[in-house]
């Protein structure tokens, strides 16, 4: 089984994939639905207060991340909404726009069970390559560590 | 959901980023630390146990004093962008996974 769980960079691309124990439908489900959402999205020690989700093109899921004694105000706007095989949706809201990224998951049925591949797509693969820099900067103490804000902005689930 | 005491967590607090930007250029008594801040002496010593507890921070005794140092090597821990996506979703799908198989038992 651990060969359908995976992760790789290719080029511009961070590809994951996970095969889960549930029908499709299901897991489908719980990635659009806000009473599950909430049940295991978001940074570990962190509840989620979700506004309003539509999960639909151009539509969008705004929420708040509760944790390390604040509140994360975040944003996510589906691009693509194919029930229940496809869901693709943005990241916006960064203060330097290169940052943003579209995370597209695909839902595969294979014989009950569901392969999930998400895959992470930045504007080049340069930008990743700047992203490691910023945080390799920070090793050894050289560089102010207020860079680490920047990088922690750009992780999803702590837009602040 | 038990709140986790990695790297992670500890550097995700400004006030703690600013201790360690203070202890990367020297090392401090708590009481040192405490002065650059306007927060009290006793939030500020819980951040530095937070930061202890994940090791970003040691400590050494001179004399009668104890001195906080920062220690790089834990900050490898986050040597790189890629990696860290790679564990958060890796632990997200770990939630996703646990969470399925709840909802699931409790259905049958």
């Amino acid at each position: 089984m651990d060969n359908y769980n995976s992760f790789k960079q290719e080029d511009n691309i961070l590809i994951h994939t996970r095969l889960l124990d549930a029908p499709r439908e299901l897991v489908w489900e719980v990635w659009t639905n806000p009473e599950h959402i909430k049940e295991w999205w978001g940074p570990d020690g962190f509840s989620l207060t979700t506004q309003s989700m539509t999960v639909a093109p151009g539509q969008t899921w705004d929420f708040i991340m509760h944790g390390m004694g604040r509140d994360w105000v975040n944003k996510i706007e589906y691009v693509e909404v194919i029930k229940p095989s496809l869901l693709s949706y943005k990241h916006s809201g960064e203060k330097n726009e290169d940052y943003n990224f579209t995370v597209s998951i695909s839902f595969e049925e294979i014989g009950g069970k569901t392969l999930l591949t998400m895959k992470s797509i930045f504007k080049s693969k340069e930008i990743i390559d700047e992203l490691n820099r910023k945080v390799n900067a920070i090793e050894g103490g050289k560089q102010t560590l207020n860079r680490l804000s920047s990088y922690l902005k750009t992780f999803p689930g702590n837009h602040s | 959901m038990e709140a986790r005491r990695d790297v992670f967590q500890a550097i995700a607090d400004p006030t703690r980023r600013a201790i360690l930007g203070l202890l990367a250029i020297q090392a401090m008594t708590p009481g040192a630390i405490a002065e650059n801040f306007d927060s009290s002496r006793q939030t500020i010593s819980k951040h530095i146990q937070i930061l202890t507890e994940c090791q970003l921070v040691a400590q050494e005794q001179r004399g009668r004093e104890i001195y906080y140092y920062f220690n790089p090597q834990k900050l490898k821990e986050v040597a790189d962008w890629v990696s860290q996506y790679q564990k958060y979703w890796d632990k997200k799908f770990d939630s996703l996974e646990r969470y399925l198989a709840r909802i699931q038992k409790k259905k049958r």
